[in-house]
């Protein structure tokens, strides 16, 4: 087992988008718990204690987004106080704490798969979808930095002839255009030789191979085996309604069932494999450096 | 580089697919996907977008040196909207449309929103920005011959394409905003943003006052002495 940053993107993507998905079509409160937890968790192993900011701004949000339910929807039996003449309900407090902890926990999920899916991993995975798509892709992918490091060479020789000057805003613009403009002129011409020594190398002349540096090996197929059997754990506890919940116009908890029991050790098990995959590979270091 | 064989079907695909099948799958996208799965959309659009770019090459052997060109205009495009001052991705589009055809225009339109977002930061409003530029330059291409001519036009068009980028923009707002489609909305959405889209449309029209005889007579270039 790996740690997702070091294992295959497709397995990455399956196990965060599986952990991420079921906790979006469900508002059990339970699986909504853990799931939440499970994202924090591997935010915070990923990223350590920093990233103070955006933790504050989540429970801000989170805090937002459950209050202002039981101020809107007035459903519900239980009535807690009431307020302008309107009653504040118990249940839609509670509907809104589940619909805050769906929210606050995809954000979470997919602030970690956005750190994890760099442009490389992407084009791994959408290259297998479309070629085509993906060579353009990466063509320009390339040629932004290249792009870059040109234009600052052309800006730098134009400097130094005194062509640019930077005085007001007109002069300013007039000078960025005139290097934007040498760069299209170089751009195009470099553009056309890569196409040449493309077509000498032989594109288009058979069937594509890829080139990528990740494998599929022993550990992601243990993770991405374990993924699947705990989301098909959780999915048939899902099916079957032994996790439905019902909010309005009155609390009922769905009972205690053995099928109710196992979807919740799966998507437990689920939700913190991010983690565990992360912690394993920790320990596994320091064995392997304390034997040394 | 393989085209695609069959004259009927290249026709088909070049009616179909930015009147019928990029719109839907756009709107689709938001109105029953989880707006936290835009990322699909947008690919889904970009291989529409090269699905399309493939059904408008008639012969064979030009295909991968426009497809080359195609990447250095949609990088030039993120370039462009990274140096300070200046926001040429419309104007580029159009004229990269104008001298290549409306498919590649297309293209270089949708993609370089989506590759300029992952810059900027990607979200679920980048279909609609794909859909938006990618027409624009589409119209171009269509349009290319009047605008090859008459400079007024061209800077008309580049004032009108502004609008346009406001009005698919705005059909977001309101699902957004709304979760569902509502005509006085998108009114008023369009009313609010009205000052963002005239600054738009100006900004375009500078642009390509500038750009346009250069970078056009530099296409023209490149086109006539390889063979585009």
């Amino acid at each position: 087992m790996y740690s997702l940053s070091e294992c295959n993107p497709a397995v990455a993507a399956v196990c965060l988008l599986s952990a991420a998905g079921i906790a979006m079509f469900c508002m059990n409160p339970v699986i909504l718990a853990l799931s939440l937890a499970g994202a924090v968790c591997f935010f915070l192993v990923r990223n350590g204690a920093g990233g103070g900011k955006s933790h504050l701004f989540f429970c801000l949000l989170f805090a937002v987004l459950a209050l202002v339910n039981p101020l809107v929807s007035h459903n519900g039996v239980t009535v807690l106080f009431v307020l302008n003449h309107r009653p504040v309900t118990l249940e839609a407090l509670l509907y809104g704490m589940a619909a805050a902890a769906a929210v606050v926990s995809a954000l979470y999920w997919f602030r970690s798969f956005s750190q994890l899916m760099t442009g490389d991993r992407l084009l791994y995975l959408f290259g297998r979808l479309s070629p085509r798509l993906a060579l353009v892709l990466s063509m320009a992918f390339r040629f932004v930095p290249l792009f870059s490091r040109q234009a600052k060479k052309i800006r730098q020789a134009q400097r130094a002839l005194g062509r640019l000057r930077e005085g007001n805003i007109a002069e300013t613009f007039r000078g960025n255009v005139r290097v934007f403009s040498i760069l299209l002129t170089w751009a195009l011409e470099n553009g056309i030789v890569t196409a040449d020594s493309m077509a000498a190398r032989g594109y288009g002349v058979g069937r594509r191979t890829q080139f990528s540096v990740f494998r599929f090996r022993r550990g992601d197929a243990v993770l991405l085996a374990l993924t699947l059997l705990f989301f098909g754990g959780a999915c048939v506890s899902l099916a079957c309604g032994a996790l439905d919940m019902v909010y309005y116009p009155a609390l009922v908890f769905p009972e205690c069932t053995p099928l109710a029991l196992a979807g919740y050790l799966c998507y437990g098990l689920l939700a913190f494999l991010p983690s565990l995959a992360q912690g394993w590979e920790v320990l596994r270091w320091s064995c392997l450096r304390s034997r040394i | 580089m393989r085209g695609i064989e069959s004259p009927r079907l290249r026709r088909w695909l070049r009616v179909l697919l930015p009147a019928v099948v990029m719109p839907a799958v756009v709107l689709g996208g938001a109105l029953v996907l989880d707006e936290r799965r835009h990322l699909f959309v947008s690919v889904a659009v970009a291989a529409c977008a090269v699905l399309l770019f493939l059904a408008g090459i008639e012969r064979r052997r030009i295909g991968s040196r426009r497809m080359v060109i195609a990447a250095v205009m949609i990088a030039l495009c993120v370039v462009g909207r990274l140096i300070p001052f200046f926001k040429p991705v419309t104007a580029l589009t159009v004229i990269t449309a104008i001298y290549l055809g409306g498919e590649t225009g297309f293209l270089v339109g949708a993609m370089s929103a989506l590759l300029s977002n992952f810059y900027f930061g990607q979200g679920p409003w980048t279909p609609f920005q794909m859909l938006a530029w990618g027409l624009i330059g589409l119209f171009a291409g269509l349009l290319a011959r009047p605008l090859k001519k008459s400079r007024a036009f061209l800077l008309c068009y580049g004032l009108l394409s502004g609008l346009l980028f406001s009005l698919v923009m705005d059909v977001w707002t309101v699902l957004w905003y709304n979760g569902r489609f509502d005509p006085a909305l998108w009114l008023a959405a369009m009313g609010t943003a009205l000052p963002h889209t005239v600054l738009y449309a100006v900004s375009n029209f500078a642009f390509l006052w500038l750009l346009a005889r250069p970078i056009g007579e530099k296409l023209e270039r490149v086109r006539i002495k390889y063979g585009l």
